[in-house]
């Protein structure tokens, strides 16, 4: 029972320590929101008086509050479930924005991971299972799609199948030209689908890879432990030999980083949502930090390292289930 | 004399139907002749009706809030600047042409220039039915949000008449007034004048700005809005608009978050109007769906922070060291190289060449030298007193000037630039090294004035006067000394403060006189030129795409109604009140 209060104790540090820095590293950035924006505004015309009093209207008195005092402040703010209004998309809560984002996030980087993980553990025991054959093929050419830089291969694929061929969309997570807003219909569900087929594609080619060559290496290792020469000897039947004991023993260390990899979903995939304008999380990010907007950089960080942490967690608490030695290490 | 000249303004804007010759706005009486159009109706539509929704980008990135409150600068959606409020008048960025008649028909000023009197269209009506008048113009001028300080008060005298006074003479701010400042219905927005949201910071925050406008906004522009989601907002015609029902039916305004998606969109025809660098826009335009405006405007420079009286620090503080940096870079492999050969020549003078020729003094050159002089900018730092050291660099006490020259990482052409500069200005002797720096740090450090060269750019004047540039970007009450950062409306980032250039541009200021004025600028362009605050390289591009299969109606080459981009606030509604169906 005290691994369990331990771990929580240290997650609770963490969670606490992440939330500060949280709070302090935007307010280190240089420049102040109010020089970003007129920047902004300046690139693309003049700026009357007008304008630029409602400007330091909306960003309020920098100066007013200590860095003390917004620190208790935001923390009050944390436990109402009050995360602040953003500037860029004044004046939508932090809240509401994240809240509209997740769910695109969630559903295709998701996915792509889900299938990415499963394809690449899949081919990868194949191939430690069949090594030296024509599967080992598929390493080299897998492992350099995932070297490939992701956002030259997301603007290749929208170049030879969005824009030459014409077979699939260009921007969007559904149909902007045609759906004035998301809706339940089935027209509107086939249109996310297809939307989303391009860049789920390029999530899992350049995720791939790295799942395959982890697992084809664990196999082979595994394949030499002698359990496997035992069972070799019992006679077993080799498709059990395979499942049984190979692939579960070697499948072992990629959960832990699916695990993570999961936590990370959140975040988004910020080149991906950039290059299809595809709604997600990682998009707000981008526009919070070059803003400055502060409310929302903090909302993103916070729901990014409270779904990392909730993974860590519960890839802690599954491994000191089925691994009783995680337990009792230094006793 | 002033008193004629001022009468005859009037009449040109009452009577332009016949194409007298017009006077040019924002200066003083006379000016380039130009086609008036029907004033009376100016943005009417010529050609047929049509379905077909028209797509805009107008840089929107997604995701899109609805915001419709065109006093919340940040957050505001382009179709509200001019699609839905709409100015007194639309200036002209490209053409020295008096400006087009909106919610104003005419206006004039008095002799010492600190009253105006604005006449106001007749029968137009705010979208939910209520009719516009004298008193919504004034709430648009004196509400607590919009209030621009230098003016007294602003007053109806009747239903169709407004008269603004001002302490000072005011003539330069009658852009800021007629042409930038949206007229807002006073029965609504009076309303929302005790909204309250929250600031940046979380803070309270009330008034007009905290208020989103969302749902139904209330305007005289040609379009009003229909559906908003986070991908795209459409708007559908006003069917009482004074200009006549708009002919396109309905509008889609679409998010898009990178460049090369929207050139892709472009490619595919699935957009019909979008502004934006495109490097090679011969692609795009090939098919002849598109038509292809490019409308150089801003000039892009090396900011350096000259003025070591105000503490700026480094070797650009010599005069000497910029001249000599001036006539080492080559600005013609610059366009061609950094801007893909799409900028267009820029002059030291910053008159806008082409619009604001007659504004270039005697003697004045016209246009920036193209070719790289390094033999004369050796020549220039010799007489100075600086010598060449081993390495080929000149310096001074045995010291070799360096100089940083930083661009914000990412603007791939500024990047470019700095890099070729760097290249050329080695081949005079000179030592720069070009360095990129996050948006945020570019943004605190040409506001603080704590840098020695940047790449930037200058905002070029709305009207045909370079005044706004001469006043903003290089007198001395528009800067603050190195370390404090410049306050609301400065832009001398240089920190350039010359008693001569002061005075002359307050000069100018108070007269409409045109020779007063040229007078002033020519001492302001001799020291502009002599002493190089900024360093001028090329006028930036500005590339306006639309679809001519479908529509006519567009400011095109031959005839540059308005300035053609899509997120240009106002003039962008003027186009959309204009534009119709391709007949077939």
């Amino acid at each position: 029972m005290t691994f369990y209060l331990r771990r929580l104790a240290f997650y609770a540090i963490t969670l606490w320590a992440a939330i500060s820095l949280n709070f302090l590293i935007p307010r280190l950035l240089p420049g102040d929101p109010f020089t970003i924006l007129l920047a902004k505004l300046q690139r693309s015309g003049g700026i009357s008086p007008s304008v630029e009093n409602s400007i330091r209207l909306l960003l309020g008195a920098v100066e007013d509050q200590t860095l003390w005092e917004q620190y208790v402040h935001y923390w009050g703010n944390l436990f109402r479930g009050d995360l602040g209004v953003s500037v860029t998309q004044f004046p939508t809560p932090v809240t509401e924005l994240i809240a509209g984002a997740l769910p695109w996030t969630i559903g295709l980087v998701g996915t792509a991971t889900v299938i990415s993980f499963v394809l690449g553990i899949g081919l990868g025991a194949l191939a430690g299972w069949k090594r030296g054959t024509w599967v080992d093929s598929l390493i080299p050419s897998t492992t350099m799609m995932q070297s490939l830089p992701y956002f030259w291969v997301a603007l290749l694929l929208i170049f030879l199948f969005s824009v030459t061929l014409g077979w699939f969309p260009i921007i969007g997570a559904y149909d902007v030209f045609k759906f004035d807003a998301p809706e339940w219909s089935w027209a509107f569900v086939g249109s996310v689908i297809y939307h989303a087929f391009l860049p789920a594609l390029t999530i899992v080619i350049s995720a791939v890879g790295g799942w395959l060559l982890g697992m084809r290496n664990m196999m082979v290792s595994t394949l030499s432990e002698d359990y496997i020469t035992t069972a070799e000897a019992k006679g077993l039947r080799p498709r059990r030999i395979f499942m049984t004991y190979a692939v579960r023993n070697a499948a072992m260390p990629s959960l832990a980083g699916f695990g993570v990899s999961l936590g990370f979903v959140v975040a988004g995939s910020l080149v991906m949502e950039q290059v299809f304008t595809y709604p997600g999380v990682g998009k707000l990010m981008i526009q919070a930090v070059r803003n400055n907007d502060y409310a929302l950089m903090q909302g993103v960080f916070l729901v990014i390292t409270l779904a990392v942490l909730a993974a860590l967690f519960i890839m802690d608490l599954i491994y000191g289930f089925i691994d009783p030695r995680t337990r009792s290490n230094n006793g | 004399m002033i008193r004629g000249k001022i009468r005859g303004r009037w009449l040109a804007a009452a009577a332009a139907l016949t194409s007298v010759t017009l006077l040019a706005a924002g200066c003083s009486g006379s000016g380039e002749g130009g086609e008036g159009g029907d004033n009376t109706s100016a943005p009417a539509a010529e050609g047929q009706a049509t379905d077909r929704e028209l797509v805009v980008w107008a840089g929107s990135q997604t995701p899109i809030t609805p915001n419709f409150n065109p006093y919340n600068p940040a957050a505001v959606l382009h179709l509200a600047n001019g699609g839905i409020y709409e100015p007194l008048f639309v200036y002209n960025k490209i053409a020295d042409v008096p400006p087009t008649p909106m919610l104003g028909l005419e206006w004039e000023w008095n002799e010492e220039g600190t009253e105006l009197t604005v006449k106001l269209r007749e029968g137009v009506q705010w979208n939910d039915g209520e009719p516009f008048t004298a008193e919504d113009v004034v709430y648009s001028f004196t509400n607590e949000t919009a209030k621009p300080p230098y003016l007294k008060d602003a007053v109806a005298k009747d239903d169709t008449t407004v008269v603004f006074s001002f302490d000072d003479p005011s003539f330069t701010n009658e852009f800021a007034m007629l042409g930038s400042t949206l007229i807002v219905p006073k029965h609504v927005f009076a309303e929302h004048e005790k909204d309250s949201g929250e600031d940046a910071d979380g803070n309270a925050l009330t008034g007009l700005v905290a208020w989103a406008n969302a749902e139904n906004p209330v305007g005289t522009g040609p379009y009003m809005v229909n559906t908003t989601s986070a991908a795209a907002y459409t708007a559908k015609a006003n069917p009482n608009y004074w200009g006549g029902e708009p002919k396109v039916a309905s509008l889609r305004y679409v998010g898009i978050d990178s460049n090369q998606s929207a050139e892709d969109l472009l490619t595919t025809g699935q957009i019909d109007w979008a502004t934006m660098f495109v490097p090679d826009p011969d692609r795009i335009t090939a098919s002849g769906v598109y038509g292809y405006l490019n409308t150089p405007k801003d000039p892009t420079v090396l900011y350096t922070c000259a003025n070591e009286d105000r503490g700026c620090e480094g070797e650009q503080t010599d005069v000497a060291v910029r001249q000599a940096l001036n006539l080492a870079v080559d600005r013609g492999t610059i366009n061609e190289k950094a801007f893909v050969g799409l900028a267009k020549t820029v002059s030291p003078t910053y008159a806008l060449l082409g619009r604001d020729d007659k504004w270039i003094a005697d003697g004045m050159p016209a246009e920036a030298p193209q070719a790289a002089d390094p033999a004369a900018a050796a020549k220039v730092l010799e007489d100075a007193g600086y010598t060449k050291d081993a390495d080929g660099f000149y310096g001074k006490d045995g010291k070799a000037v360096e100089l940083t020259l930083a661009s914000p990482d990412g603007w791939t052409d500024y990047n470019n630039a700095a890099k070729l500069i760097e290249e050329q200005a080695r081949e005079a002797g000179l030592k720069v090294v070009a360095t990129t720096i996050s948006e945020a740090e570019y943004g605190d450090q040409r506001f603080s004035g704590k840098f020695e060269l940047l790449v930037g750019g200058v905002v070029g004047t709305s009207i045909a006067d370079p005044y706004q540039i001469y006043r903003d970007w290089f007198t001395g009450d528009f800067t603050q000394d190195v370390g404090t950062s410049l306050g609301s409306g400065e832009w001398n980032f240089s920190r350039y403060d010359n008693p001569e250039v002061n005075e002359a541009v307050k000069t100018a200021s108070q007269t409409n006189d045109e020779a007063v004025k040229k007078e002033a600028y020519a001492v302001v362009q001799e020291h502009l030129v002599e002493d190089l605050p900024f360093i001028p390289l090329v006028v930036n591009a500005t590339q306006t795409f639309y679809n001519q299969k479908d529509y006519t109606g567009w400011p095109t080459e031959e005839d540059p109604y308005a300035f053609p981009p899509a997120w240009e606030n106002p003039s962008s509604g003027l186009v959309l009140g204009k534009i119709a169906g391709a007949g077939s």
